[in-house]
């Protein structure tokens, strides 16, 4: 028997060939009995396979929300308050970096303030006409400020300073002030520099930070109890 | 049960109507999934991960037989569990004669602490189909599983594994030969209005 026959025989159990096939093959097993008898044989397996006991499943296979990855239907407001909590965080960290470097800033600015304030005032550079060019050379070399008799590099103004001040004291105190502070605008900040963040804003947002991201914490759970 | 609204529901993200369509169909899938991999376990572990990918990619089912659509499935998932098999080869079930060869009777699966009622009940027809389906080639087992045991029609079957209408019948009478050579290996456990005729020969 060939495959085409084995191809006819099967689907005819089937019910799969058109009339004129089937009755085309239906005269062929009346003549034929071998194909007749492989007809037989292809029913008697079909039909033990349909037999086969149908097995019950041995447990349900419903699915659970956590095997397919779904998540609770979170609140609109959920976002704003991921967004707000990632926002203060992200300003915090920035602002820490911010004042690291504007601290920086200034402790390498007494250098070149040194230098300006040695010859800001004509009246002042006179007594140190010797000693102001040098200390704005030698300045950035702050192991040199004790030759000078003076305190180190970043405190060598304050003396100058002092002079200038003391020299300027026959102005009114006002303009004193004002002359010190135009000598030698960075001096302040040499010695005590205010950061560009206050700690209050640092706290702020600190605060902020952690109050949305327990607001978050809380409406996920909400959401979550509510869902399940 | 409304199929069509459940599908519709379970594409919009509902996992209450998808498991509906579970509970419906899931002696069919597990049952498929046993005739192809030939073990309660596996079987159930990949009728699980049939649903899982069926809910998954549920958008994408286009209407037409449903049960064709998860029979894709659950083969997918059977032929994923056999590659991991493949890659993980383990001892043979069937154990060997003194000969050293395989043993080509389904008796040694008898449990021997059933009573000879359920020996004899269990040493029948579906260890020795069993045995059979398992030496079929794979694209062969897939056809006759989901046409002679399933019930389901040439074409659902065509468009459930993706191929044309006249592989399909080529595969299942050619399953079907297989089978039937096989099977008179165990004609003695086979009842009597099924014993076969003599050896088929095609060339």
């Amino acid at each position: 028997m060939n495959q085409r026959d084995l191809e006819l025989l099967s689907a005819y159990l089937d019910g799969q060939l058109n009339p004129s096939e089937s009755t085309r093959l239906e005269s062929r097993l009346n003549s034929d009995p071998q194909l007749a008898s492989v007809l037989t044989d292809l029913r008697a397996t079909r039909n033990l396979l349909r037999k086969l006991p149908a097995r019950r499943a041995p447990r349900n296979f419903t699915l659970t929300r956590k095997m397919v990855g779904q998540n609770p239907p979170l609140p609109r407001a959920y976002p704003i308050f991921r967004f707000a909590t990632a926002l203060a965080t992200l300003l915090f960290v920035f602002s820490f970096g911010l004042n690291s470097v504007s601290r920086l800033a200034a402790s390498q600015a007494p250098a070149y303030g040194m230098g300006g304030g040695g010859g800001g005032s004509e009246e002042g550079s006179q007594p140190f006409s010797a000693a102001a060019p040098a200390a704005a050379t030698e300045a950035p070399a702050a192991t040199e400020a004790p030759a000078f008799e003076m305190v180190p590099a970043p405190t060598m103004i304050p003396p100058a300073a002092s002079e200038d001040t003391a020299r300027t004291a026959n102005t009114p105190a006002a303009k004193a002030g004002d002359t010190a502070n135009a000598l030698n605008p960075n001096q302040p900040e040499a010695q005590n520099p205010a950061p560009l963040v206050p700690s209050t804003w640092q706290l702020g947002l600190a605060g902020v930070a952690v109050a949305c991201f327990l607001l978050m914490l809380i409406i996920r759970q909400l959401a979550i109890s509510r869902w399940r | 049960m409304n199929e069509q609204a459940l599908i519709t529901d379970a594409q919009g993200g509902n996992l209450d109507a998808f498991n509906t369509l579970v509970l419906h169909y899931q002696d069919s899938v597990f049952n498929t999934a046993l005739r192809i991999l030939g073990d309660d376990d596996l079987a159930a572990d990949a009728s699980q991960e049939a649903f899982i990918s069926a809910f998954k990619s549920i958008a994408s089912f286009r209407g037409g037989s449903f049960k064709g659509w998860l029979m894709r499935t659950v083969t997918n998932a059977c032929y994923d569990e056999l590659r991991r098999q493949k890659r993980r080869p383990t001892t043979p079930l069937e154990p060997d004669t003194e000969d050293g060869e395989e043993m080509d009777s389904p008796k040694w699966l008898a449990d021997p602490n059933m009573t000879p009622a359920q020996q004899a009940e269990a040493d029948d027809v579906e260890h020795a189909i069993q045995h059979c389906l398992n030496n079929l080639p794979l694209e062969f087992k897939t056809v006759v599983v989901m046409a002679d045991i399933q019930g389901m029609d040439y074409t659902e079957v065509a468009a459930s594994i993706r191929v044309p209408l006249g592989t399909i019948k080529s595969r299942l009478a050619r399953a079907r030969l297989r089978l039937r050579e096989c099977l008179q290996g165990f004609e003695e456990l086979l009842p009597a209005s099924y014993r076969l005729e003599d050896g088929i020969k095609v060339s």
